[in-house]
């Protein structure tokens, strides 16, 4: 019996179109996996079920029943509870407050019964077989530590229908396997759970039925899981065959191109990059792996001149650089940020103005400070068509733009100018499989002029795709060093939640 | 592909026009509760509307007064627009104006031997960089130490108004004067008038220049880039290689030169000398003024004549009716309340039956 | 006045002097605490200072005065959650323009009602309380019985106010509404609807102030009377770490200055002098003494972008 359906579930974002006429179902006591690219749909189908969204057409049925779901609290009320990508915990309360709040029990009418909600929460936290303080501060906890406090977040109130959105991108091959050990536990139990995913190794591991999106349109609802394989999900999920593991000859020249040396990083205290030296040799991508919070930011922001309370030396082709951003862009140090639309681009600004940014003063559209409009002109003309910039025109606004489009601007701004070497941080974020593939292939010819990449990516396939050597970073130290042929994804998983390198290379843990 | 092609061309028409067309609304709103606060006095709103528009624009008297009262205005509308471009909210031109006047009344009259032209010069840029070095302070403790400008801006206006007060009532008061004030400046830096028994100064050709350089400098210029990159996004110019902390320095430093430049303009062209709290909302009335502007140099020019208008209006209304001139500052206060929300203005206007869905989905969302 | 007189009215006149400002100070706390930047206090004090004193006037009562000051302090309050949480605009702007709002308001109505631009006249107002049973107590009794009833409503508002932000269930909704509006938007709170009753309670609670002023300590409502309170108190609750205690205390600490200021008044230093003791001390506390990072994390923050 099919616990939720959606029929004709249609949502348009602007002139974006998210969903047209897609239907859903999910049965009793099943493990769902809903997959598809970046921007397929899948998590504004789920936002729609849980009440965050609005569908522009469509119904929504429970238990057979049609329901209106307006708002998450209607979705709260059917028993239906989501987990999200990113967290919705407040770091300054404990683990019992964040999970009580907005479902409080009481004392009288007015107070919280702060009592019998420590001892339902320390319950849930038993039954997950886990040892986390239900007073513990969320601040103080790990990222996996506080997934496991959404889930009991969700597990407090009474949950019929789980939703987790991205669960396991921010966990490691082993604490998946937790996870996954969790959520088989609880649909045995009798919940439904789906999983919002584009990972399609776990998908073949934990789930029972498979549903692809693509573009807004469902392919295939019932995939059977154990009657289909990785490269035919994938066809399925982009429309073409991923080349996973494709790698062109690499022309590294011997010369060392970017030096970093004794980098390290104290913030209120905490030390956040502990004594980090690598270089970077002439034709060579230089990937750095780790999970997010490991120290990847503050490295980055040390070596582009925007941390000040970061002591480090940078060389170039052997000469030593001031640690500045104005200089360190002026000596060739492109710089694609790792967060677009915080770092990235002035949103209110134009195309063209965007394109210049960082560059500006350059004094080929510049003249004693004021701008040469022709040439300013000319250049960002030149910069739209070179890299296939879908814009309007130069003078549109570029929040206008599509995230790949936008993407693609600071890309072309980076290539536009002469560059020694080129610091990508997780430059294919958010971005769609066209825009992924143009980026890619812009940062391998850039390599084989002979110029240096660093490359820092959450993105375990890309930073094996790309790298010739990849550094793996654990709590602000680097741990490994090695070539992406010499080690597998798990035992470079293992090694990013601080297993030592030693360990998991002799016990032959993990290899595939 | 066509298809957003035109879409984004509609945008961009929309967003060019609503550039004009909310402020424009904004002030016919503002005018709406002004107008509300004239019935309550007793008197018909059309009445004195159409008394301060016939004033100002028909008669050479009206249309002088209007330019005289917008002359300062002008000044404190560039102060807070320019800031406000590079997301800096400087709420210390009432401060900065004081010692402005304070500086160049005291050049005006104690400094004897320049020679005409340049007696006021000196004078003004005087009255300019005090203002600015007060902008600068508020800067420097903004990034020094984190200080948030709006407090230490507020805290600096009530210092400045004390202390220029304590000194025209004491040391810097003028020799047998009733009232607290300082001594009259001398004849040689007395801003020229540009209508004779007018408080019209040539301030306001300087202020049409340097609101011009202003604009200028926005649109032309790397630092104007620098200056429009900070205030759309912080972390992005840092990332582009901007040095936020000049940008920041020299704003606040324009920014508290202009509001200096109005209290000089005060002092030298009109009342000859400082006189204990003779500005009343000067600079507040900045912010209304560049806010009907959008923030454009240029614009607060014209916004400033508008409500130029107004003041002088209401001056020669509350002599003949009983329409008291408060009601300017309700306006300028309810211009500021509804050019900020451009989407209220533009549900406020659409037609009713609109006003009535907007207000039930807030009943609903408040349930 | 002998020595330990001088202490005694020391004292009494920092608790009376502190009053109007914890009121304020602890709006700014529930405003912040639910997510809403704090900068419209001085506008919702003025409202409550001079519509306290019109509610006085035109009843004859000073209760009604307050009642007066309560409704107006929310009132325009209700201009700033209404343009920052409903139409998302900058709330230093939304803030500022309620305060220019009722700086042009209050001289506008008194004009209207009193014909005269700065004054009132006198009105009804609130009187010192004598407590008989404390009389006899030697230092605590003279200074109690200096106090008005704006005291012992300071005092139990802000006790209130800890009771209800920390022990009761609205009070962690309000509070995870200031934190993370998104988070609590996703598990069904109404984060538009807390953050307005934050708001607006807060407008209330410094128009309670305004009055504390206008029908408190005086009784006539006088332009400019408010003195950048408002503005203090903005800075009074982030040096106090946005809670009701650190309210009570910074405020004592600043009403301390302020009652020194009349005890030295023209005496050794100037007036003006003097009467700039407290803006120069706020200066240096948000200078050098604040440190931001204790703010709910949520602050300004709205639960859809």
């Amino acid at each position: 019996m099919n616990i939720i359906e959606m029929k004709g579930i249609s949502k348009k974002f602007g002139n974006t179109v998210a969903l047209d006429n897609v239907d859903f179902s999910l049965r009793e006591k099943e493990i769902l996996s809903l997959m598809g690219e970046n921007g397929a749909g899948k998590t504004t189908m789920m936002n729609i079920l849980y009440g965050l969204y609005k569908a522009d057409t469509g119904d929504i049925y429970y238990k057979g029943k049609p329901t209106r779901i307006h708002r998450p609290i209607d979705a709260i009320d059917l028993r239906i509870c989501m987990v999200h990508q990113h967290f919705m915990l407040v770091p300054a309360l404990t683990i019992t407050e964040n999970v009580i709040s907005g479902a409080e029990p009481k004392r009288g009418r007015v107070f919280i019964d702060y009592k019998s909600a420590r001892q339902r929460v320390s319950e849930i936290i038993a039954s997950l077989d886990s040892n986390l303080n239900p007073d513990a501060k969320v601040s103080t906890l790990s990222v996996a530590a506080q997934q496991q406090v959404e889930i009991i977040k969700a597990l407090y109130r009474q949950v019929d229908v789980l939703i987790l959105d991205e669960p396991t991108a921010v966990l490691t091959p082993t604490e998946v396997m937790g996870l996954f050990k969790v959520l088989r536990a609880l649909r045995d139990k009798g919940m439904s759970i789906v999983i919002i995913t584009h990972k399609l190794k776990e998908t073949l591991s934990i789930a029972d039925r498979i549903t692809v999106l693509r573009d807004g349109h469902i392919i295939d609802d019932a995939v059977d899981p154990k009657g289909t394989t990785i490269h035919e999900l994938s066809q399925m999920m982009v429309g073409r065959q991923i080349r996973i593991g494709e790698r062109r000859p690499t022309g590294i020249s011997g010369s060392k191109s970017f030096e970093v040396i004794n980098l390290n990083v104290v913030e209120h205290g905490i030390t956040k990059v502990d004594h980090v030296n690598f270089s970077i040799m002439n034709g060579e991508i230089l990937g750095i792996a780790g999970i997010e919070g490991n120290g990847q930011t503050e490295i980055l922001e040390a070596i582009t001149g925007l941390n000040t309370s970061s002591s480090v030396k940078l060389k170039l082709n052997g000469e030593e650089l001031d640690c500045e951003t104005s200089t360190l862009l002026r000596a060739g140090i492109g710089h694609i940020p790792e967060d677009r639309l915080a770092m990235g681009v002035l949103l209110d600004q134009s195309v063209k103005n965007n394109l210049i940014l960082g560059y500006h003063r350059e004094r080929s559209i510049c003249r004693n400070g004021f701008f040469r409009q022709k040439a300013l002109e000319a250049f960002a003309t030149r910069g739209v068509e070179k890299y296939g910039i879908k814009t309007a025109g130069i003078d549109q606004p570029i929040k206008h733009l599509s995230g790949g489009n936008q993407q693609k601007v600071v890309v072309a701004r980076n290539f536009s100018q002469n560059l020694e070497v080129l610091i990508a941080a997780h430059p294919t974020r958010g971005v769609d499989v066209g825009a992924i593939e143009f980026i890619h292939k812009q940062i391998l010819d850039f390599r084989d002029q002979g110029k240096a990449v660093l490359l820092v990516s959450a993105d375990l396939d890309e930073v094996r795709a790309l790298s010739d050597r990849i550094l793996i970073l654990y709590e602000g130290s680097i741990v490994h060093e090695c070539r992406p042929e010499e080690i597998t994804a798990i035992q470079m998983g293992l090694m990013m939640t601080g297993m030592s390198p030693s360990d998991v290379l002799s016990h032959k843990v993990g290899k595939n | 592909m066509i298809h957003w092609k035109e879409s984004s061309y509609k945008q961009l028409l929309r967003e060019g026009s609503n550039k004009i067309k909310v402020p424009f609304i904004a002030f016919l709103l503002a005018l709406v509760c002004g107008a509300v606060t004239i019935i309550i006095s007793g008197y018909s709103p059309v009445e004195a509307y159409r008394a301060i528009i016939v004033g100002s624009l028909t008669t050479t008297r009206g249309f002088v007064l209007s330019l005289a009262q917008a002359t300062p205005i002008m000044f404190t509308g560039l102060a807070f627009g320019i800031a406000y471009r590079v997301r800096l909210i400087n709420l210390g031109s009432e401060g900065q104006l004081y010692i402005g006047a304070m500086v160049s009344a005291l050049i005006g009259a104690h400094v004897s031997f320049l020679p005409g032209f340049s007696h006021v010069l000196v004078a003004m840029i005087a009255g300019a960089v005090a203002g600015g070095l007060v902008g600068l302070l508020i800067s420097w403790l903004k990034i020094a130490f984190g200080a948030h400008e709006v407090i230490t801006s507020l805290m600096l206006n009530e210092l400045i108004i004390l202390f220029t007060s304590y000194l025209s009532i004491g040391p810097a008061k003028a020799e047998n004067s009733p009232i607290s004030q300082t001594d009259m400046i001398l004849d040689s830096a007395r801003l020229v008038k540009m209508v004779p028994r007018s408080q019209l100064t040539v301030a306001l050709l300087v202020v049409i220049a340097i609101a011009v350089i202003l604009q200028l400098l926005l649109s032309k210029t790397a630092l104007g880039y620098e200056m429009k990159a900070v205030g759309n996004n912080l972390l992005a110019a840092k990332v582009g290689g901007i040095h936020v902390k000049k940008v920041y320095h020299f704003t606040f430093f324009v920014s508290g030169a202009m509001a200096g430049l109005a209290g000089s303009s005060f002092v030298l062209g009109v009342f000859g000398r400082f006189i204990d709290h003779f500005s009343n909302g000067i600079g507040f009335a900045g912010i209304s003024v560049a806010a009907l502007a959008g923030y454009s140099p240029v614009g607060v020019l014209f916004s400033a004549f508008v409500i130029g208008i107004l003041k002088a209006g209401a001056l020669t209304l509350q002599r003949t009716t009983p329409v008291p001139i408060e009601f300017v500052s309700v306006v300028q206060a309810f211009i500021v309340v509804f050019v900020a929300a451009p989407k209220m203005v533009n549900s406020i206007i659409s037609s009713p039956r609109e006003l009535g869905k907007i207000i039930k989905r807030k009943v609903v969302s408040r349930g | 006045m002998d020595d330990f007189n001088r202490i005694i009215f020391i004292m009494s006149s920092t608790i009376r002097m502190s009053v109007p400002l914890i009121l304020v100070t602890l709006s700014a706390t529930l405003q912040v605490r639910s997510g809403i930047m704090d900068l419209g206090c001085e506008g919702m004090m003025i409202a409550g200072a001079v519509f306290g004193v019109l509610g006085s006037y035109l009843s004859g009562s000073a209760w009604v005065g307050v009642l007066f000051a309560v409704v107006f302090g929310a009132l325009f309050s209700l201009v700033h959650v209404f343009l920052h949480v409903t139409y998302k605009v900058n709330p230093t702007i939304s803030g500022m323009s309620v305060n220019l709002l009722a700086s042009a308001i209050a001289p506008l109505l008194v004009m209207l009602v009193w014909g005269r631009q700065t004054l009132s006249d006198k009105v009804p107002a609130f009187n010192k309380i004598d407590i008989a049973a404390v009389e006899k107590i030697p230092m605590i009794g003279k200074i109690l019985n200096e106090q008005t009833i704006f005291f012992y409503l300071s005092l139990i508002l802000a006790f209130l106010m800890w009771l209800v932000l920390f022990r009761t269930t609205i009070g962690l909704r309000l509070r995870m509404v200031g934190e993370n509006p998104k988070a609590a938007n996703t598990i069904g709170i109404n984060v538009v609807k807390y953050k307005y009753i934050g708001t607006l309670l807060g407008g209330a609670l410094a128009g309670l102030g305004g009055a504390a002023l206008s029908i408190g300590q005086l009784d006539m409502f006088i332009e400019g009377m408010t003195a950048g309170r408002g503005y203090i108190a903005i800075v009074i609750n982030a040096f106090g770490r946005f809670h009701p205690l650190g309210a009570v205390v910074g405020s004592l600490f600043f009403g301390f200055f302020d009652s020194l200021q009349m005890v030295f008044q023209g005496v050794l230093i100037p007036s003006q002098i003097l009467m700039m003791m407290p803006y120069f001390f706020t200066l240096l506390v948000v200078s050098f003494g604040l440190s931001r990072s204790s703010s709910p994390a949520g602050l300004s923050k709205h639960h859809d972008m």
